[in-house]
């Protein structure tokens, strides 16, 4: 086994070092494009790449936002409450 | 409308099943549907990958402590989580915190995903083999 390859193994036998930060919550975005791709792969008819990115795209998009809105406003009301 | 049923019907979409099990978007692949095959095959690999390499390949772990349902949606992902769950089952990979809830959110999720894609190659088998006769 090449050094290389030995090493990609390796590296998926110890944890990486993730915070609690603010930062952290970006490894959402990789999670809501994969959920994107894979729900719009299974729902469009033809896979056709520009309409198939466009539509991935405003899915993950839309999940973000969703997800951004629910946020500042649980933030808000947690700030209302404390406050 | 009257459907004809051919009779090799459950054979074939169980063989898609397990196809979509094996390996993310073989069932597809089986039914011709090759780029839709591809995608998920490198979206749900790429997940559980990045999943594994967060939490490191201790985040499998059927005989660990995690809730029933991380371990029922990572089940879900292609059989080499069995094969990571013989290694891991002794406790020799103990992860925590962020990178064990990350680890275990990212291979829930492809897991998931897989069984939404399983479910769907099933469906879509099913249409293709129930045609239409009329009369």
């Amino acid at each position: 086994m090449s050094v290389i390859a030995a090493c990609i193994l390796a590296s998926f036998t110890a944890p990486e070092n993730i915070g609690t930060t603010p930062q952290s919550m970006l490894w959402l975005l990789p999670l809501a494009a994969a959920i994107a791709v894979i729900y719009k792969a299974t729902k469009v008819q033809t896979i056709i790449a520009e309409k198939f990115t466009k539509e991935a795209v405003v899915l993950f998009g839309s999940i973000i936002v969703f997800i951004t809105v629910t946020a500042l406003a649980l933030h808000a009301l947690a700030w209302l409450i404390t406050e | 409308m009257a459907h004809r049923r051919q009779e090799n019907h459950p054979a074939s979409i169980l063989a898609v099943a397990v196809a979509s099990w094996l390996a993310p978007g073989a069932g597809y692949f089986l039914l011709g549907e090759k780029k839709r095959a591809i995608i998920i095959f490198v979206t749900i690999v790429l997940t559980l990958c990045t999943g594994l390499y967060i939490g490191s390949i201790g985040v499998i772990n059927f005989k660990g402590p995690a809730a029933l349902y991380v371990k029922a949606a990572q089940i879900m992902n292609p059989p080499i989580v069995l094969i990571l769950g013989r290694y891991t089952a002794a406790g020799a990979y103990p992860v925590h915190g962020w990178p064990s809830e990350i680890g275990q959110i990212y291979t829930m999720t492809s897991g998931l995903l897989n069984l939404l894609c399983i479910v769907n190659a099933v469906y879509l088998a099913h249409l293709r083999e129930t045609k239409p006769t009329g009369g």
